[in-house]
Order: C-alpha cells, then sequence, then structure tokens
C-alpha cells in the first residue's frame, strides 16, 4: 500500500503479517535470488528515498546558514503487506541467500492476515497440519525397564524381527476349521510396523512419489526390510502395477475411484499381488471432508494415471456415493477387493479419528474379510484442506486407538483384527517413541506421511503455520507440486536414500525401546504396563499408569 | 592326570572334599591362597565344581605359580588370573573360563562351556576341544601388555566374539562339534578389534563389524610358532602337519571405524539403473506415460526453467492523465516530448486530439488528468497541464489530407460538434457543419464569461478550426424533416446540439427569474441590467459564473442559494468568492416576487434580479421520432452511435457533461465512423490504465510544490506506463541481462536474455514508470 493510500477493512501493515521479513541492507549484495526464489512472491526490490536535512548552521559571522534538504535512493528488498501475497514463512530467501540477508520472523502476536483470509467469502484452505505445537505422544514414557527381572536385550547386538502382521488373523483352531468350512483363510502380510500412508500421485510431485517408492523398494530388495507404502488415491502408475514392486505397495480406493479403470486392467497382466488393499473412507486431517483436485494441476501425466481427461477438476467427495451403511460398506467395497485378486491379498478399511470408530471396529470383528482398521487421527496431514476442518476437526490418535484395542480385548480378538494408527506421529521429530507408544497403546503398525515429506524431502511445514501451500502447487521444495521448474529441485534419489535413512535410523531407535522390554521377535503390541504419563487424566483415560 | 611335567615337581595338594562333603568354593579359595601365601608355587586342586579356581594369586609375586585342576572345576576358572599363574586342567572346564583374564594361562584339556575368557584382556587360554555360546566376547587389548588369546581346537559357539575388542582367537576346526559352521551362529556382532584364525567352514559373520583379511607372511608365521606350543599344551603334537596347510585357514579382523561409517550396500544411483529401471523400464515408474525431464536443478534457474519472466511493457497500459482526461490526451506523451527538447511537437500533438488545446486545456478544464495524475497518491503536486495548455495556441496544423472518404454531416456547432468535424476533417472525409447560432464555438463562444478565458485564445483556435472546416452553415435551426433529409444526403449525421433549454423552478413567480444561460450569453454580447441585489438560485460553477458576470455588471449584493452544498468548485467558486459572493444552504426557494425570493422558511431574500442556474436541458424538438431517447436525452452506445446507425449523437444532447467530454466523445465517434466507412468493426481504445503501485514516485523530489517553466513540468512528470529510456533496469539487473536494442532513431526497446535472467524482477521493481512487469513463465506440463 502507498503509504497514505486510502484504507480498505483488509489493509494490513508488515506487523499484522503472520511473518516479517528481516532484511539487512548493510549484507544484501542486491543478487536477486531471494524474490526469484519466493514461492508466492511476498518480496520485491523496492526503491527507498531517504531523506537528510542539513541543520542550519549560524557561523561566526555573518548570515544564519540555511537549512538543506537532501534526498538519496537506495534499492532493497520489500515485503509485500497485499493478503494475496502475504509472506508464509517458508524462508526459502534465506535458503538462498549468499550473505545470510533475509529472513522472516514468526510475529510476536496472533496475526490480523487470519481475519481477511476470506476474501470473496472463501474460507482459507491450506495444506499442511493442524498447526498444534506439542503431542501427547510425547509425553509418554516407556518406563518398564528390565535389567535384571527379566532377559534384558540389546538393541545393538541382539537379532530383532520387528515385524507385524496386516490381515485377519484367525485362532488356530479356528483357522483349521475356516479353511475346512470354506475351504479359504484370510491372506495375512508379515510387514514392518511403520508404513508410509497413502499420498496420492497428483498430490505429491512425480519425483517425490517416485522417490519414496524407489526407497521403499531399496529396504525390501537390499536391506530385506518388508517395508510397505500406500499409494493414496490417485490410481498407480501402469509400469509400477505390472512390475514385481508392486508387492511392496498397498493400493488405496477412495470417494473418487481414480485411477482404478488402469489398476482393472493391469490385474491380468500383474506379476506379484499387491501388499493390500486400503479402502480409504476417512483421512485425519479434514475429517468427513473430501478433496479436490484442481484443473490447473490434471496435467496429462496425472489425467494419465488417473483415468480422467487433462485439465479438469477431479473431487473426492467426503463419502462413498453409493454406501450408505458399514454394512453395505463392508459388503459391497471390502469383499469386491477381495474378488479381484481372488481372496489373497487383504483388505482394510482406513477411517478418520472419530468418536464413533467403536461402532466401526466392531462391525468388523463379524467379518472375516475385515482385514485391520487404520485409524487417522487429528494430527494428519493434508495436501489441502479447509483450515477448520483441519484445526478444530477430528480425533485425537492415543485415545482413539486405545478405546479400540481394549475393546478387541474385551472379546478377545486383540491379536485378531490389526489397528494401524496414524495422525501426527512424529510431529515433533520424534517418530521412533510416537510410534512404540501407539504400539503399546494397541496399534499394530503405524502409518506416517508428513514425517517422510519432511524427513525425506526437507518439507518446511511445521506446527506455527509455516508455508502450508501445498494445495495451491507452489511447494517451494517440490514436494507437492506438478510444476516441473519446481518439482525438479526433488532428486529422486535422493529422496529415496533419505526413506532408507528414516526407516534404518527408526529401526534402530525402535529396538531401543523394546530391547528393555525384552521383545525382540515380536512387537510389544498392547504393552502399556510399560508406558506411563506425567498427566493423571491422560493416565485415566489411556489405562497406563500415571508417573511423576 | 598330571603331565610328565607336572610329575617331575612336587604338587601341594588342596582337595575340593572335606570329610566326604563339597568344599564351599569360599573355603577352597581361601586354602588356595594361604597355601600360596605360605610359599606353596604348584598345587594340584582336586576340584569338586568350585567356582573361581586359580584366579587372583597376586600373593606370588612375580614367581610362577602352576596350578593342577584335577576333578570338575566349576564356573570362573581362572578368572581375573594373574600373568604368574599357569593352569592346566585335565578335563573339561565350565562355563566363563578365564572371565576377566588378567594374564593367566589356561590349559583345558577338554571342551570349556558358555562365556570362555569372556573379558579375557591378557593371558593364554587353550581349549583341547570345543567350547561353548558366547566365547571371546568383549575381550580387550591393552597397550601395557601382549593381547589374550584363545586357542580353541575344534568350533566354537554361537554368538562368538561379541563386542570383541581386541585380542586373538583361533579356532582350528579339529573334530568340531558343528562341522559346517566352525564359527557358530552370529558371530563377531559389535566386535571392534582383535582378529579371529579359523580353519573350517564358516556361515556368516557381522559383515557391518568383520571383515576378512589376507593371511599376511607376519601373521601365518605368529600362527605356525604359536600353534606348536598350544598343540603341545593340549598334547596333540601329532596335529601340527594338518593345521600347516596354509590355505585351509582364514582370517577375519574387526572392521576400523571409517569402515563401519561406510555401508557396503549398493549406491541409490546403481540400484536406480541396475533395479529400479531394469524392472520397470528407461524413465521409472513414468517413463512410458511422461518425457518430461524431471533431472534435478539449481533453486535458481534461467532460461525455460525461470518461473518468472520480465516483460517490457511500454504503452501497454495509460497512463492516468490520458486515462482520466475524457478527450483522451496522452499528456504523459507531451511531456516525454518536452524533456527531449521538442517543444514544438509537444504543442503540436495536442491537434491530434482536441480543436481547442488552448482554450480548454489551457483554461477552461476542470483538469481531471491532474486530479489522477500518480504524483497526488504521493502527496506530490501534479504536474500542470494549464502551461503547455496555453502554449498550444501556437501550435500548428499539420497539412490536411485531401478529402476522400465519406461525408457527414454535424449539426451543431460547439466544442462535440466542432471535436467530431475536426476529427473527421483531419482523417480524410468531408464535413459540413451546420449551427443555429451567428457564430461557431457554442458555449464557449458564447456563454462563457471573459473573465475565465480571453477571447483572442477562443478566436484564434475557433479561426484554426475554420481552416480544418470550411463548410460552416450559421443560422441554420434545422427541423426533423432537415435531419431525415441530411441522414439521406451524407454517409452519417452527427447531433451536436448541446443543452440549449435552461430549467426552471416549479415555483409561483418563475418567470420573473433569468436563466443563468441567457444572462451569460447576453451579457457577453454586451450586457444587461441587473441591479445592485441579485440573487441566484442555483450555486453550480454557473451560478459562480453569473455572480461574477453580474458583478462586473454593477451587482454588489450577491447571494447564491442551493438546496444543498454547493457543488460549486475551482476557479468560478474563487471568482464569484473573490467578488464578496455569499454561498446560502439549504435553502428551498418558495417563490418569486417583485421583493425577491421567498424561501420555504418565510425568509424573503431581497433581489432587484433573480437568476436559476440549475442546469440546461437539450432541445430534442429537431431529433427525429425513431432516434431513441432516455429521459430527455438521446439514447447512444460507447461510440456514440444512437438507435439509428446512420446518426451520432454526442455532448450534451446525451449527457450532461464538461467541455472535454464533449470533445472526447466527438473524437471517439469521429474514429468510430471511420472505422465504419473503412469496413472496420470500431473497438475505440482497449487499453486499460496502469496501476499506479507500478509507478515509483521515489525517484522524485516531494517538496516540489511549484513548476517554474513547462521545463520543469517535464522533468517531474513520472512517465506512467511509457519508458523514460533511463535505464535504470539495465544498471538493477544482477546478472547484466538486460540491454537496450537500437530499432533506429527515435524508437528503442529494452531486451532480457533469456540464459541470463533468473526472473528476480528487479527491473520491475526498479523501474520509475512501471514498464517492467514480472509474469509467469510459460508452463511446463
Amino acid at each position: 500500500m502507498q503509504s497514505n493510500g486510502t484504507l480498505a477493512p483488509f489493509s494490513l501493515s508488515i506487523k499484522d503479517l503472520p511473518w516479517q521479513i528481516l532484511w539487512n541492507k548493510d549484507k544484501c549484495t542486491l543478487c536477486g535470488r531471494c524474490t526469484a526464489t519466493c514461492p508466492v512472491s511476498a518480496i520485491e526490490l523496492g526503491v527507498f528515498r531517504k531523506r537528510q536535512v542539513a541543520p542550519a548552521v549560524a557561523p561566526a559571522l555573518g548570515r544564519l546558514e540555511a537549512a538543506r534538504n537532501a534526498y538519496s535512493l537506495y534499492y532493497g528488498i520489500r515485503q509485500k503487506t497485499d493478503p494475496a501475497y502475504a509472506c508464509v514463512g517458508c524462508a526459502m530467501c534465506s535458503l538462498v541467500c549468499p550473505n545470510d540477508a533475509i529472513i522472516p520472523a514468526r510475529s510476536d502476536e496472533a496475526d490480523k492476515l487470519r481475519m481477511h483470509v476470506d476474501r470473496g467469502g472463501q474460507p482459507r484452505r491450506r495444506g499442511g497440519r493442524r498447526n498444534v505445537a506439542g503431542s501427547l505422544l510425547d509425553r509418554i514414557k516407556f518406563m518398564r525397564i528390565s535389567m535384571l527381572t527379566d532377559p534384558a536385550l540389546d538393541a545393538g547386538r541382539h537379532e530383532f524381527e520387528l515385524r507385524t502382521l496386516l490381515g485377519r488373523v484367525l485362532p488356530p483352531e479356528q483357522s483349521l476349521r475356516f479353511m475346512a468350512d470354506n475351504g479359504w483363510v484370510p491372506p495375512v502380510r508379515e510387514i514392518y510396523p511403520l508404513i508410509i500412508g497413502g499420498m496420492s500421485f497428483g498430490a505429491l510431485s512425480p519425483n517425490m512419489w517416485e522417490g519414496l517408492q524407489m526407497g521403499v523398494t531399496y529396504l525390501n530388495e537390499e536391506l530385506g526390510m518388508p517395508v510397505r507404502i500406500s499409494t493414496g488415491e490417485g490410481g498407480c502408475p501402469p509400469r509400477l502395477l505390472r512390475s514385481r514392486f508392486i508387492k511392496y505397495v498397498i493400493l488405496q480406493i477412495a470417494s473418487g475411484y481414480f485411477g482404478w479403470d488402469e489398476i482393472i486392467h493391469a490385474i491380468p497382466e500383474m506379476k506379484e499381488d499387491p501388499c493390500a488393499v486400503e479402502i480409504k473412507y476417512g483421512q485425519g486431517a479434514k475429517p468427513g471432508d473430501g478433496g479436490l483436485l484442481m484443473w490447473h494441476k490434471v496435467n496429462k501425466l496425472i489425467a494419465a494415471i488417473r483415468g480422467v481427461p487433462a485439465g479438469i477438476s477431479l473431487p473426492s467427495p467426503p463419502t462413498h456415493q453409493t454406501k450408505y451403511s458399514i454394512e453395505e460398506a463392508v459388503a459391497k467395497m471390502t469383499q469386491s477387493m477381495y474378488m479381484a485378486w481372488g481372496f489373497r491379498v487383504p483388505v482394510y478399511p482406513k477411517i478418520s479419528g472419530t468418536s464413533t470408530a467403536l461402532a466401526v471396529l466392531n462391525n468388523l470383528t463379524r467379518n472375516p474379510y475385515a482385514a485391520g482398521l487404520a485409524i487417522d487421527g487429528e494430527d494428519g496431514g493434508t495436501g489441502a484442506a479447509y483450515n477448520v476442518s483441519m484445526n478444530h476437526m477430528g480425533h485425537p490418535i492415543a485415545s482413539n486407538i486405545r478405546d479400540c484395542y481394549l475393546n478387541l480385548a474385551k472379546v478377545g480378538m486383540q491379536n485378531e483384527i490389526p489397528l494401524l494408527a496414524g495422525g501426527g506421529i512424529g510431529k515433533a521429530g520424534n517418530l521412533a517413541a510416537n510410534a512404540a507408544a501407539l504400539i503399546m497403546l494397541g496399534a499394530s503398525g503405524v502409518q506416517v506421511g508428513k514425517y517422510m515429506m519432511q524427513a525425506a524431502a526437507g518439507c518446511l511445514g511445521s506446527e506455527s503455520d509455516r508455508c502450508n501451500i501445498c494445495n495451491i502447487g507452489l511447494c517451494p521444495k517440490g514436494i507437492t507440486s506438478q510444476d516441473p521448474r519446481l518439482y525438479r529441485r526433488l532428486d529422486v534419489e535422493q529422496v529415496a536414500e533419505r526413506v532408507v535413512d528414516v526407516f534404518l535410523g527408526f529401526d534402530t531407535e525402535l529396538k531401543k525401546i523394546v530391547a528393555p522390554l525384552g521383545r525382540s521377535t515380536s512387537l510389544p503390541t498392547g504393552m502399556s504396563d510399560a508406558l506411563g504419563i506425567d498427566d493423571h487424566a491422560a493416565a485415566e483415560r489411556l489405562g497406563i499408569r500415571y508417573v511423576v | 592326570m598330571p603331565s610328565d611335567r607336572q610329575q617331575e615337581k612336587s604338587f601341594y595338594i588342596i582337595s575340593g572334599k572335606q570329610d566326604g562333603a563339597r568344599l564351599e568354593s569360599r573355603l577352597l579359595e581361601e586354602r588356595v591362597q594361604e597355601a600360596v601365601a605360605n610359599g606353596q608355587r604348584n598345587l594340584e586342586i582336586r576340584a569338586f565344581g568350585q567356582h573361581g579356581i586359580g584366579g587372583r594369586l597376586w600373593k606370588a609375586g612375580d614367581e610362577d605359580v602352576h596350578l593342577v585342576v584335577s576333578g570338575p572345576p566349576g564356573q570362573r576358572l581362572g578368572s581375573m588370573g594373574f600373568p604368574n599363574t599357569f593352569i592346566e586342567v585335565n578335563g573339561p572346564a565350565s562355563d566363563d573360563t578365564g572371565w576377566l583374564n588378567a594374564g593367566a594361562r589356561i590349559v583345558v584339556r577338554g571342551h570349556a562351556g558358555n562365556g570362555t575368557a569372556n573379558a579375557m584382556a591378557q593371558g593364554k587360554l587353550w581349549v583341547a576341544g570345543n567350547i561353548g555360546a558366547r566365547g571371546m566376547t568383549m575381550t580387550k587389548a591393552n597397550p601395557r601388555f601382549t593381547p589374550p588369546e584363545l586357542w580353541v581346537l575344534g568350533s566354537v559357539g554361537d554368538y562368538f566374539g561379541e563386542f570383541m575388542a581386541g585380542g586373538i582367537a583361533v579356532v582350528c576346526g579339529v573334530d568340531p562339534q558343528t562341522p559346517d559352521n566352525v564359527l557358530g551362529y552370529r558371530p563377531l556382532v559389535g566386535m571392534v578389534g582383535g582378529k579371529v584364525f579359523f580353519r573350517g567352514p564358516h556361515a556368516g559373520y557381522s559383515q557391518a563389524d568383520a571383515k576378512l583379511v589376507p593371511i599376511g607372511d607376519e601373521d601365518w608365521d605368529w600362527l605356525q610358532d604359536n600353534l606348536a606350543l598350544f598343540l603341545e599344551h593340549v598334547q596333540r603334537p601329532e596335529l601340527r602337519g594338518t593345521l600347516a596347510e596354509r590355505s585351509a585357514w582364514q582370517l577375519l579382523a574387526a572392521r576400523l571405524p571409517h569402515e563401519k561409517a561406510n555401508r557396503e550396500t549398493r549406491g541409490m544411483r546403481a540400484f536406480r539403473s541396475e533395479v529400479w529401471d531394469k524392472e520397470l523400464g528407461r524413465g521409472g515408474i513414468i517413463g512410458d506415460l511422461d518425457d518430461q525431464d524431471r533431472s534435478p536443478i539449481p533453486v535458481v534457474t534461467t532460461g525455460t526453467l525461470r518461473r518468472f519472466v520480465p516483460v517490457w511493457e511500454n504503452r501497454k497500459y495509460t497512463a492516468p492523465c490520458e486515462a482520466s482526461c475524457p478527450t483522451g490526451i496522452p499528456v504523459q506523451e507531451r511531456w516525454r516530448l518536452v524533456r527531449e527538447g521538442r517543444m514544438d511537437e509537444a504543442v503540436d500533438l495536442a491537434l491530434n486530439y482536441t480543436p481547442f488545446p488552448a482554450t480548454v486545456c489551457g483554461y477552461l478544464c476542470s483538469h481531471l488528468c491532474m486530479s489522477a495524475c500518480t504524483r497526488r497518491t504521493g502527496l506530490m503536486t501534479p504536474v500542470d497541464i494549464r502551461q503547455l495548455g496555453q502554449a498550444s495556441i501556437a501550435a500548428r496544423l499539420p497539412e490536411l489530407p485531401p478529402v476522400s472518404g465519406g461525408h457527414i454531416a454535424v449539426v451543431g456547432g460547439g466544442p462535440a460538434g466542432l471535436s467530431v468535424a475536426w476529427q473527421l476533417r483531419r482523417s480524410g472525409h468531408g464535413v459540413t457543419v451546420y449551427d443555429q447560432g451567428p457564430g461557431l464555438g457554442g458555449k464557449i463562444a458564447a456563454v462563457i464569461p471573459g473573465s475565465r478565458i480571453p477571447a483572442e485564445v477562443v478566436n484564434a483556435e475557433l479561426e484554426r478550426i475554420r481552416q480544418v472546416i470550411p463548410h460552416v452553415h450559421l443560422q441554420q435551426r434545422l427541423a426533423r424533416e432537415d435531419i431525415r433529409q441530411l441522414r439521406r444526403d451524407f454517409d452519417f449525421v452527427v447531433l451536436a446540439g448541446g443543452a440549449q433549454q435552461p430549467r426552471r423552478l416549479p415555483v409561483p413567480g418563475k418567470e420573473g427569474m433569468i436563466p443563468a444561460l441567457e444572462f451569460l450569453v447576453a451579457a457577453k454580447r454586451g450586457g444587461a441590467a441587473v441591479g445592485t441585489r441579485v440573487v441566484i438560485v442555483g450555486a453550480g460553477n454557473v451560478g459562480c459564473d453569473v455572480a461574477t458576470e453580474a458583478h462586473r455588471l454593477g451587482a454588489r449584493d450577491i447571494t447564491l442559494i442551493d438546496v444543498q452544498e454547493p457543488a460549486s468548485f475551482g476557479k468560478e467558486r474563487e471568482a464569484a468568492e473573490a467578488v464578496g459572493a455569499r454561498f446560502r444552504w439549504p435553502c428551498f426557494t418558495r417563490e418569486v416576487t417583485a421583493e425577491g425570493v421567498v424561501l420555504a422558511s418565510g425568509e424573503v431574500l431581497p433581489a432587484d434580479t433573480v437568476f436559476v442556474s440549475i442546469g440546461d436541458a437539450p432541445d430534442l424538438g429537431f431529433v427525429p421520432e425513431e432516434v431513441a431517447t432516455e429521459r430527455g436525452f438521446v439514447a447512444v452506445n460507447a461510440f456514440g452511435q444512437t438507435s439509428d446507425p446512420k446518426i451520432f449523437a454526442i455532448g450534451d444532447l446525451v449527457k450532461p457533461g464538461l467541455l472535454t467530454d464533449a470533445i472526447g466523445a466527438g473524437r471517439r465517434a469521429a474514429e468510430a465512423m471511420a472505422d465504419m466507412l473503412a469496413g472496420r468493426r470500431p473497438v475505440g481504445d482497449t487499453r486499460r490504465m496502469i496501476d499506479k503501485q507500478r509507478v515509483k514516485l521515489e525517484y522524485f523530489d516531494p517538496r516540489v510544490i511549484a513548476y517554474e517553466s513547462v521545463e520543469h513540468c517535464g522533468s517531474q512528470c513520472s512517465s506512467c506506463g511509457a519508458c523514460r529510456d533511463c535505464g535504470v533496469c539495465v544498471e538493477v539487473c544482477p546478472y547484466n541481462a538486460i540491454s537496450r536494442r537500437d530499432l533506429g532513431a527515435p524508437d528503442y526497446e529494452y531486451v532480457v536474455d533469456a540464459e541470463r535472467c533468473i526472473g528476480c524482477g528487479f527491473c520491475a521493481g526498479a523501474c520509475p514508470c512501471g514498464i517492467w512487469d514480472l509474469v509467469a513463465n510459460t508452463p511446463l506440463a
């Protein structure tokens, strides 16, 4: 705004914005890298006028010498205040600055921008996460340390088989009976308990998606770790479907049904069965809401993979359009998905964290086709959602998983239907600790997405509303953009390497946690006597020990 | 059974039993220590499972102590063994033999249990058979001493050598307990030092910690030398030959820390080419769908990889002055010519747009261009166009083109009619002007007081107009049928009759009010008696003109009344105030009487003369009925075309407006008619006004409040949207990507070298005139 311009209700000063650009005139070399890089064009070259007034001088003799004005100009980096160009705090400017002359700083008070991001009546939409720092999971301690009470294990020395089961595990006698009665038993996969959760081809850039897949394949084929990855809803590239690598992949089907005709066409040519099929009913980040891939992101490539024409918007409705009840969902979806691969591939639903999770679970216990239940808690991430859905809707994962597990235990089925937990695992960087806490609360495995973005690709998102522009295709790291000018910033191989690093590091940390518990060959699922928390109410709620 | 050597000595015997019962380990230890303290150096321990036999014999100092253990020893034989100690066990040993051994030599002439040599730091342990699990774990090598040695004739159990940090283990593989794997399951996990010679098959070891190394000559010589001693101790010298076959031996050594850091796994690049692309095909998962290059690029890029590209948008947008001038004069262009020293051209340029550059721009206009001037956004004084306007009296007519196009009749010789005729003639069309008055110029000539515009200026410009428009018919009052005839005779007819019908107040005595229009015409012609007291109903700018003229004609008590705050402004208002006119509002007129004006409040404003100045309306009496009208005005489109395509209407006949509105409407109508006569669809000027924020006023001195000259004005014009050719962009570009290209004087352009440009937008940020824009690059995908 011009310094003397007229005011509109949405006229903001730099102070009103969430992020302030701190620019150092002395250090700046005016190289232009920051303005060329800023994803949202929040900064530009500014022309600054400097006025100096030489004061009047009274000489020893003679007349007073008049005061004089002198103007000079300088160029510098100016932050825009138009809400449409508000700094998102990604700090790419700092990243590319050769002189450390520029950095965004978080405002010291709640910004005013938030009251003006609904211009035109469209409330704020964004990518990212809930933007609430801290996590109950981080407060859970593992306090059962066996030294002399149990055979203590050594994470560095002992052998560990940290695997979990995905699929309906029938008790032995029931399994035999089931086989005799039905000529079939539900398939079960032995997989690594840390799963890369569904992030679609389309939401992610081609380089990011391929990097994740490559890393997972490397872990399987080079390091023998049976890591699995969900495709997310957006189909699966035909080549991957027809490769042996498909066995490391969990195919997701969701309410948009994108890419499934391509999958069906590929089934006769598949060399291997996929690991599993995940039916997405809900997403932790935006419970009860659907998705929309905007038309401008639907390029030729994405269109081909999703089996749609290019240049049209692709809605994934909040609900599956022909499934009106859980009975119907289970009957239609689960069984149909089993049929696709001759009942060889486990099928499980994924729901967002909800107070109705128990009702879903109870239904699944009565259905031998249900291979598990994945629950995505409120701290899950997304490429695009309404701010209100992300910030205010959903259920924390810990109590949701705990309730489900205890319910299974009550009916004696706690080892039969695996629960997969997701949403905010590792949000503060404590991936293994959070995962172990959820496992000990009752999860058979955990799904992570955001953490992989950050660790494998350098996502700049944080819990303080930093960046969070995944939804507009301008991801400065090239993770969620379909623009080659952005996604080519991401090296496929380096992403894959980082995926490998993350899993190896996680593996060691998980061993460090479970070894003192005396566990080495089976996950301590539901081993809640090892857990403690310094919050009495939380301890009561989760049925774990209160420790101070 | 004691060896030959043992038999030569005399051994002090300590029994592990007393009175037929097993002696406690503590008591046996006390007896051994006591015997050594008493000088015994050769002892035979008839063990019965006691633990810790043979360790800690430091009471003998440097003197050798020789222990022969007969009977079954318990765990931790020789633990914390001292360098002076030599222990022979004539049979198997239990677990943890040699635990924490600090120098004792121990022979076990049988198998040894689990944990053999665990944490051994010095000394030697010779085992004639196999050992159990976790042998040689946590062994050390203290640089002050010779490293410890474990010799095993057979095989070792599982988890051998865990965290082995030094010493040498030799596994001979003779009659092994596990013939297919002499090293056991998962050996050498966490090994950081030492080495392991072995002979025979193995089933793997910790690749992360240990590595197979060639047996060098030095290693081999050491092995052979010490092998002889081992075989002698375990009384199997006959094996010397069997174990001398060098090729049967292998050697494992700990990986050095820097070797551990590098995982010996396939690199991702190799994995991609050898595994990934091999299975999926060239280009990976989407190689079949997309040929887009997806290889890594830097964040800061040039050429087609830039996200943004600068565009030199010279004259793409209109300057605010030009955009706001109803006549459409490119004011900033005139200032450019002034800056370039082409004053004559700056003056002449105006004639392309108006026949009245001096009269209107120099005197009568309310100067919307100056109101819109970008400089005002910086609280700076707008560039003063009046100076240039007044200078335009000297503007020279270019040579007129011959009449070769259409013929157009213009009804009305006021500013609108003259403007359209002027433009049409200058573009080669024939025009004939009709006016009911005695002369051209309409209200400019007949109504506007001489105080506001010198007569010689108006006359000079009217004279110039007459040179352009020779066919003028004055005193022609045309009726509807005449217009219809003109329509038949000409290609187009333009109605520009103006607003000639004064509006009156519908109050009693209204006939006693003199319309402002009539008064001003009369006053200008020569005079009219007004008396001393005057009331003017309607305090707009025309009312102000009435007040000024009335004062000139003798009025001294002048009151202007209005129903609302008067809309008058500018020079007219100032002139009225200067002659002492009072402005009153809100005043509602009830009646006009001989005394003056009676207000609704009952108050009487005494007046010799009462004027009404509430506007004039068009007289539509001559407009053919088939031309659509709306609320008393002729209805037209954006080009002034009426519902009859051959009839245009402009000026106050269409909508009350300023002089400049009328002139602009004439110009636009003329352009449209010229387009239509040439068979083109008229489009008008489609350019949009530049966003003022693109213009950088910081380059100008905000304290300039008056302009000394036309040249001074020119220097302070920010030239919005039109390049000043200052070259700031060339200098500010960090990568020297911008250059000026001469297109033959005076034309030029600034161009960007895409291969040098990173799309930073500095050019756009610095450009004083807002020429450069930074736009998104063409999408790649």
